[in-house]
């Protein structure tokens, strides 16, 4: 990725350092001078025209556009700007250029002046050290802050709670409410002379007269730090969708990724950039520059590449594809300005200002083409049957024949917040993190774009960083996999019938994740070591069978926490912290053996992992074998691993007289009591409910049982006595002391009513078998 | 006598006998000084000339003078910007280096990334084709 700077030959503002600069629309940019000319820059025709000429006295310093109305209401261009200036006042000023209302803000120059997100305040920054909060018709309403120095520069956090200004050498984050805390810290070694806050992805920007530029959290953790270069850092700029932000200086201008390290570097003559201006569809970067230019600078050159394919944005217009396997290029044209793309699942979808084009990896000539509503597409994801886009406005699936399948919808939405961590899709499925409560996942149906089951949505404990839908399976087995803050990696199922899923931890230190595209194969950076986990439902099965069914890959080869781009079949790549691409490949055998599984066809599973000689592969068919109920396999998977006690399980589950009991101890060997339970006593297999509970010592249970369906109560009474006997203990609960007065235990009898209700559940099952055969012949 | 009564009264005769009032030597020595003052006059005029294209030539050489100096001085500045200006375009350059080195060695892990994942399918294949 680079910038293509373009520069007139002669400054417009002659002699004159511009200020400052600002979009209206993707189009159109005002830039104001301290020559007192406000002039407005058409793109699309290239041209330059007046709009006002101030007052001698009157030199601007910063310049901000009224936000565009959002959340999901129509979008109107912005229609009034601030302008601050150096005799303490800012102005409000109207698209014409017409001063509707100035106001005495404070001593000296007014440094900087920012709308918050919704442009329901306003917040002015001086000389004097102080930071006022004014309504949107210019009224103060508070000073949020006082302090000996000048505040250079300030913004808003992404809800518009919170504020972040420069304090010298200190960063503050501070909250409008007056008793919240105050977060404050050392950012630089210089004066910051800049900051920007992301609202998409939290992050924060500074840079000083130290000449570096740092990138930060919200907690003000540090990320990342440049190196010292030869002048102070004068401008920053977060492009909208928070993937990348633009840097200047004199004679400098850096396009850098959000995790810091620079991507491309220009030298245009510029003298000092004063003032970085992203446009609304993150395309191009604006700068105000010393010398009276105003620089312009596109970004191009992204790269996608899925399996033999590399797409190369290589003009704004144009792509070129190229096929590695037979070096075939194609170049495709576009009548607008290229704004977001996708490649995957065989299929490259590409926004445009106006448009929406739809290509298939197998054809190049003909893609699929439909208009846009509105232009500035934030996010594209894809998943193998449908396109999720995300514009300032909503979301929208479509089908790869260009067809809208749905639209979700749901109360609070900002969709210019959403980014690929918040949102996750599959083909049935669409999963969105909640922007005002960070625990809670909204999901909704693909097809009809509706909530899905009953409407509630996924609620974790701790808020979620990260979320990611499984590709493959049917829809009723879709689990979702999330990160939270404490990045621990969770799995759940999305699609439920009755009692909501347990949420299972599966790992820890987990820094980035990925789904493979074939198979429900989750692959992760864990710590310093690269993780995979083959069949991660193993969690559901078989707890313990986890760790077993891992792939892990000694993380020595990357540096410390590289990013998971994507994980295409057996091909995983990463991007590190410096920007460099891996690669590192998975063995397919996984794969495989889902598909295997998948297909039920085990013995060609079984054939796999004699050949493969993996333990993590006979532990995943191990899984497998018992999510299918397939109890021979899961016997020699087991076996393979030397679970010993679990092969005994397994033999005894096999043995059951009845269908419903081998069912029932499945589910208890899953560890789902439970349902074990609820299995019996749906078929009226009371005396094997009440059996499960005391082999699990759980006696209040089984007493309760018995009781309830006034049999075998003699029966739990004799095991506790017998149990209580062993660990030479008495009796303390007061319900069974009630009980063992009434009842005499006579263990023959027991033994006796055992045997009988195991015959007659025997001859129970062998009834139902001859009845199915029978039916079976008719 | 006569004669000297006429010289007494200030009246003189000339050798052509004409009447003057001033002695004829003095007069003759008197139109000399005059032939001679204007020779000197003359001579002074011719001097004052030549001295005036003089001074005209070497104005002419000062100014000349001046510009190279300027000239000279201007180079001289221009030669030391250059200077600078190379330092600042180096400077520059370096930047750009730098960028384009980082990007190498990007380029060059990715490749070392590429090459492992080639040698682990290669020896994937090699097993497979074993069995």
């Amino acid at each position: 990725m680079r910038l293509k700077t373009s520069l007139l030959k002669e400054p417009k503002h002659i002699l004159f350092l511009i200020i400052c600069v600002g979009w209206t629309t993707a189009d159109e940019l005002y830039s104001c001078s301290e020559d007192h000319q406000i002039l407005r820059w058409n793109l699309l025709t290239s041209e330059t025209s007046l709009v006002v000429i101030l007052p001698e006295d009157f030199y601007p310093i910063d310049l901000h556009w009224f936000p565009k109305t959002v959340g999901g209401k129509k979008q109107t261009p912005a229609e009034i700007f601030v302008l601050t200036s150096t005799d303490g006042k800012f102005h409000l000023v109207s698209k014409t250029g017409r001063i509707e209302k100035s106001v005495e803000a404070h001593k000296g120059a007014v440094l900087a002046g920012r709308w918050n997100h919704d442009g329901t305040a306003l917040i002015t920054a001086g000389e004097d050290g102080q930071i006022k909060n004014w309504s949107k018709s210019g009224m103060l309403r508070s000073t949020l802050a006082t302090q000996g120095s000048p505040v250079y520069s300030v913004v808003w956090g992404p809800d518009s709670e919170r504020i972040l200004y420069t304090s010298g050498r200190h960063l503050v984050i501070k909250p409008l409410q007056p008793s919240a805390k105050v977060i404050q810290w050392k950012a630089h070694d210089g004066v910051i002379l800049k900051v920007d806050w992301n609202s998409v992805n939290d992050l924060i920007l500074s840079g000083g007269e130290d000449c570096k530029y740092k990138v930060w959290d919200s907690f003000g953790r540090l990320l990342y730090f440049s190196l010292a270069y030869d002048y102070p850092v004068t401008s920053l700029s977060w492009a909208p969708d928070g993937e990348v932000f633009a840097v200047g200086s004199f004679n400098t201008l850096r396009l850098c990724d959000k995790t810091g390290w620079s991507y491309a570097l220009e030298k245009p003559n510029t003298g000092s950039v004063f003032s970085l201006a992203w446009s609304a569809d993150g395309t191009q970067v604006a700068g105000a520059c010393g010398n009276g230019h105003v620089i312009f600078a596109n970004v191009v050159e992204q790269h996608w590449e899925w399996n033999n394919f590399m797409i190369t944005l290589t003009k704004r217009k144009t792509m070129q594809v190229r096929n590695v396997m037979n070096d075939a290029v194609d170049v495709l044209e576009f009548r607008d300005r290229v704004i977001k793309a996708s490649l995957a699942f065989g299929h490259l979808v590409v926004a445009t200002s106006l448009q929406c084009y739809i290509y298939n990896t197998r054809n190049w000539n003909t893609p699929l083409i439909f208009d846009l509503k509105e232009g500035t597409v934030s996010l594209i994801l894809q998943a193998e049957r449908h396109a999720l886009l995300v514009d300032g406005a909503g979301l929208y699936i479509f089908s790869y024949e260009g067809r809208l399948i749905s639209s979700p919808k749901f109360p609070g939405m900002r969709a210019d917040m959403l980014n690929a961590q918040c949102v996750s899709l599959s083909n049935d499925t669409i999963a969105i993190r909640d922007k005002s409560d960070e625990k809670v996942i909204l999901l909704f149906d693909a097809l009809t774009g509706k909530p899905l089951g009953d409407g509630k949505s996924l609620t974790h404990k701790l808020e979620v960083v990260e979320i990611a839908l499984d590709q493959c399976g049917p829809s009723t087995e879709r689990k979702i996999a999330l990160i939270d803050k404490n990045r621990d990696l969770y799995l759940t199922s999305v699609r439920y019938l009755g009692r909501e899923p347990k949420i299972c931890k599966i790992g820890s230190m987990i820094h980035s994740m990925a789904w493979n595209n074939a198979a429900n194969i989750l692959c992760g950076v864990q710590d310093n070591q690269f993780t995979v986990w083959y069949y991660p439902s193993a969690v559901f099965i078989d707890k313990e069978l986890l760790p077993k069914t891992l792939y892990t890959k000694d993380g020595s080869e990357f540096s410390h926490a590289p990013h998971i781009l994507s994980y295409v079949d057996t091909k995983v790549r990463l991007r590190q912290r410096d920007g460099s691409l891996l690669y590192t490949s998975v063995p397919p055998y996984a794969v495989l053996l889902h598909e295997n599984s998948s297909s039920a066809r085990w013995e060609d599973a079984l054939r796999l992992c004699r050949f493969a000689k993996e333990q993590s592969l006979w532990a995943c068919l191990a899984a497998m074998a018992i999510a299918n109920r397939e109890l021979t396999t899961a016997e020699m998977a087991y076996a393979a691993i030397r679970e010993l006690p679990r092969v005994h399980y397994i033999n005894f589950i096999k043995q059951q007289p009845s269908k419903e009991s081998s069912l029932a101890h499945l589910l208890l060997f899953s560890g789902q009591v439970q349902e074990a339970e609820a299995t019996l006593l749906q078929a009226g297999l009371i005396y094997q409910a009440i059996q499960v509970n005391i082999d699990l010592f759980n006696w209040e249970r089984a007493l309760e049982l018995a009781v309830k369906h006034k049999t075998h109560v003699d029966t739990v009474l004799a095991y506790r006595e017998k149990f209580l006997l062993t660990f030479g203990r008495k009796e303390t609960n007061k319900r069974f002391l009630q009980y063992a007065k009434g009842v005499e235990v006579d263990w023959e009898k027991i033994q006796a009513k055992i045997e009988m209700e195991l015959s007659k559940e025997r001859a129970k099952a062998a009834n139902a078998s001859v009845r199915s055969s029978l039916a079976q012949r008719r | 006598m006569a004669q000297d009564l006429l010289e007494e009264e200030g009246i003189f005769f000339d050798e052509f006998n004409k009447l003057r009032t001033l002695e004829p030597d003095v007069s003759q020595k008197t139109s000399e000084l005059k032939e001679e003052c204007k020779e000197f006059a003359d001579k002074i005029g011719q001097f004052q000339e030549k001295v005036g294209s003089l001074i005209e030539l070497v104005d002419q050489l000062a100014k000349e003078t001046e510009t190279e100096k300027f000239k000279a001085i201007g180079a001289r500045n221009l030669l030391k910007l250059v200077a600078k200006q190379r330092e600042a375009l180096q400077q520059q350059l370096q930047a750009l280096i730098a960028e384009k080195k980082t990007q190498l060695e990007r380029y060059r892990i990715e490749c070392d990334a590429l090459s492992k994942v080639e040698s682990e399918q290669n020896e994937f294949i090699n097993q497979f084709i074993l069995h």
